[in-house]
């Protein structure tokens, strides 16, 4: 029972992870319908900010804070530069640019004045409390994962259902044009979506470098694709299909390997899901309407 | 008119500078050795280890005199650890460079690729820490500097039975030729002797999530965990370890020997022993040297790969300068090489028929945050390559 226990968080641990990574490029794809590749780079430079902050000022607190700050800037910065300026285009013209983007970031932050070619520790203490049950241990970053992501997710519900910019954010998603011509703000609404997904996604980063003490420049290309297999199982575009998805995910990847060992690489678990699911229900599990 | 003209000039210059390029060689003032290790890529620190430890050894041999009274030039390409992009380097130093030699400072996979290059181009290659068997038996011109992968093992087994005493033990292999030649040595040692293995799977490169795979480590109940890896996968695997527990001893091997194990491990890494070349604390005066010279010139502390490279350029001038700067003279003196004692990863005995290096190989253990001495193995039977 305990193993079961103890394998079932932590696979919740890396849907949260997952999660958290995917629900920003969900968010682009429902308001865009742009596959936001460049969307990891965000999850590497929040990552890469965290740790420098950190090496500056040894505080963690501190640092994913500011993580979080300059990957929502990145975020926007993206939209407002490159994005905006080809929503028109046809649909492989946003997808190229996004890659080309994204293999930019990575080959810049691979300098020697950046990250280069080496893997960074990042040894942050948090601070917060390990738990220790006779059926479930979960150590201090474990507990970190969980509850920032229950907060982070909260605070997207919160914004999303109870706020007028988040009213305007759903009704994009339906119908752009319905929802400019209705008085909708498109750019601010555009703007809020890449800030929120950046955010959570440089969070990401910053949490992932501490669970598995290492930051390095090419940390986002699993994530890159990986997120994506996540938001068309979940249903592109579909928030709570994602949550579901990643979780889901994460937990096929767990218990497989816990059970039955590394028959497979971790990755190919992701694709071999995605194609049953999608076997079933093409839309992805919380797809279409 | 005058764009014509320009155009015009421009070719006849280049002509020119080519053809002058292209004159018959006159007499090298330097001999040229190819180089190639990945600078780039997740095997980058290994590589650059190599390549700073290689370059350091040329310094200090041409600070000596040089080879026969000229100096050596190291030319280096990266491969990023790719077989392909290993023989389109070792090509370019072949053919574009004309080197007298190559040392491979990068892995298993790209340096069996690289060597079949070598070996048809009639070019010597010396593999500084690539363990695979396979790569020496590519062809008469391959030397092997470093460990034998298959002996690597199986001084692990004599370690782990033998000086350890374990009785239950588990394996876990990294799924390449590194690592599994690795535990076919391992295994060949446990044959016949009074042990158990209580668990034994394979992971995937770059695998990060060791935990599950551990808890069922963890419920075997081995002494000691003898598990294959570079760095990276290391310091998650020994970190992880630590969280859930596990209280069997890890055994790694030279994949550990890296400054980043150490920093990415942490205090996970305590007490943990890998089998590797470099003995931190070997007294003679080159291995002291090199680690101090290597420490003040990069900043950080050396590790076994760039020990190995440090060492391949090393015996690759000792062979030229003894059989002259042509592959047969080359070959003919690494053949009668004995008791190579100007190696920083311990003295190089003698060389088989199947150009293995014959070598004592070493122990370390975690000790306060660095690597310390551990263990030494020199029984021929152990250390002598299968014929």
């Amino acid at each position: 029972m305990s193993s079961f226990l103890q394998i079932l968080a932590s696979g919740l641990v890396l849907g949260c992870i997952y999660i958290l990574l995917a629900i920003g490029l969900t968010m682009v794809y429902g308001i865009l319908q742009i596959l936001h590749i460049a969307h990891a780079a965000v999850y590497t430079i929040g990552a890469a900010v965290g740790l420098g902050v950190f090496n500056l000022t040894g505080n963690f607190w501190l640092s994913l804070p500011v993580a979080m700050v300059a990957g929502g800037i990145t975020g926007v910065l993206i939209y407002l530069g490159v994005y905006r300026k080809i929503l028109d285009a046809p649909r492989i013209v946003p997808l190229i640019t996004s890659i080309g983007l994204f293999m930019v970031a990575q080959d810049l932050l691979q300098k020697k004045w950046l990250l280069g070619p080496y893997m960074h520790a990042f040894p942050a203490q948090v601070g917060l409390p390990a738990l220790r049950t006779p059926y479930l241990n979960l150590t201090s970053n474990e507990v970190l994962i969980l509850t920032l992501t229950f907060l982070l997710l909260l605070a997207v519900y919160l914004i999303m259902n109870r706020t007028k910019i988040g009213l305007g954010w759903r009704a994009s998603a339906q119908d752009r044009d319905m929802a400019a011509a209705l008085g909708v703000n498109i750019n601010q609404v555009i703007a809020l979506n890449f800030l929120i997904g950046s955010i959570l996604a440089a969070a990401a980063g910053v949490l992932v470098g501490v669970y598995y003490n290492k930051v390095f420049a090419t940390m986002g290309d699993v994530p890159s694709y990986k997120a994506f297999v996540i938001i068309v199982l979940g249903g592109l575009g579909n928030i709570p299909g994602t949550i579901l998805a990643g979780f889901i995910l994460a937990l096929a990847e767990t218990f497989l390997v816990a059970t039955v060992g590394f028959v497979l690489p971790r990755d190919a678990i992701a694709f071999l899901v995605l194609i049953l699911v999608l076997m079933f229900r093409p839309k992805g599990l919380l797809g279409g309407s | 008119m005058v764009r014509t003209r320009l155009f015009v000039t421009l070719v006849a210059v280049t002509v020119v500078l080519a053809l002058l390029g292209s004159c018959a060689p006159k007499e090298p003032q330097v001999y040229k050795i190819g180089f190639f290790s990945p600078t780039t890529g997740p095997a980058a620190a290994d590589g650059t280890s190599a390549l700073h430890a290689a370059q350091l050894a040329v310094k200090f041999i041409n600070e000596a005199g040089g080879v026969r009274g000229k100096k050596l030039e190291l030319i280096h390409y990266d491969d990023a650890a790719k077989p392909d992009q290993a023989v389109s380097v070792v090509r370019k130093l072949i053919e574009q460079d004309k080197v007298i030699a190559v040392i491979s400072g990068s892995y298993s996979g790209a340096t069996r690729a690289a060597a079949s290059v070598c070996q048809e181009a009639g070019v010597v290659m010396l593999s500084a820490y690539a363990i695979h068997p396979d790569i020496t038996k590519t062809g008469d011109k391959i030397f092997r500097v470093g460990t034998l992968g298959t002996v690597e093992g199986k001084v692990g087994g004599a370690l782990v039975v033998d000086k350890l005493g374990a009785k239950r033990i588990a394996i876990l292999t990294i799924d390449n030729d590194f690592g599994r030649a690795l535990t076919e040595g391992f295994k060949s040692y446990l044959q016949g002797k009074d042990v158990e293995i209580v668990f034994e799977e394979k992971y995937p490169l770059g695998e990060t999530e060791f935990k599950a795979i551990l808890q069922r480590i963890k419920d075997a109940n081995p002494d000691v965990l003898f598990a294959s890896a570079y760095y990276s996968e290391a310091a998650n695997l020994v970190r992880q370890a630590k969280e859930i527990g596990l209280k069997a001893q890890i055994v790694g091997q030279e994949g550990y020997d890296s400054p980043k194990f150490l920093e990415l491990a942490g205090d996970a890494a305590e007490g943990v022993i890998i089998v590797t070349d470099l003995n931190r604390d070997d007294p003679r005066e080159i291995v002291q040297k090199f680690l101090a010279e290597y420490q003040k010139e990069y900043g950080i502390p050396a590790d076994m790969v760039g020990a190995s490279a440090f060492d391949a350029v090393q015996i690759l001038a000792w062979a030229i300068e003894k059989g002259g700067p042509t592959t047969e003279g080359i070959v003919k003196a690494l053949k009668e090489l004995k008791n190579f004692d100007k190696a920083v990863t311990g003295p190089i005995l003698y060389y088989t028929p199947g150009r293995e290096a014959v070598r004592p190989v070493g122990a370390q253990i975690v000790k306060g945050g660095a690597f310390h001495y551990f263990a030494h193995f020199d029984d021929p039977a152990l250390i002598t390559p299968p014929q």
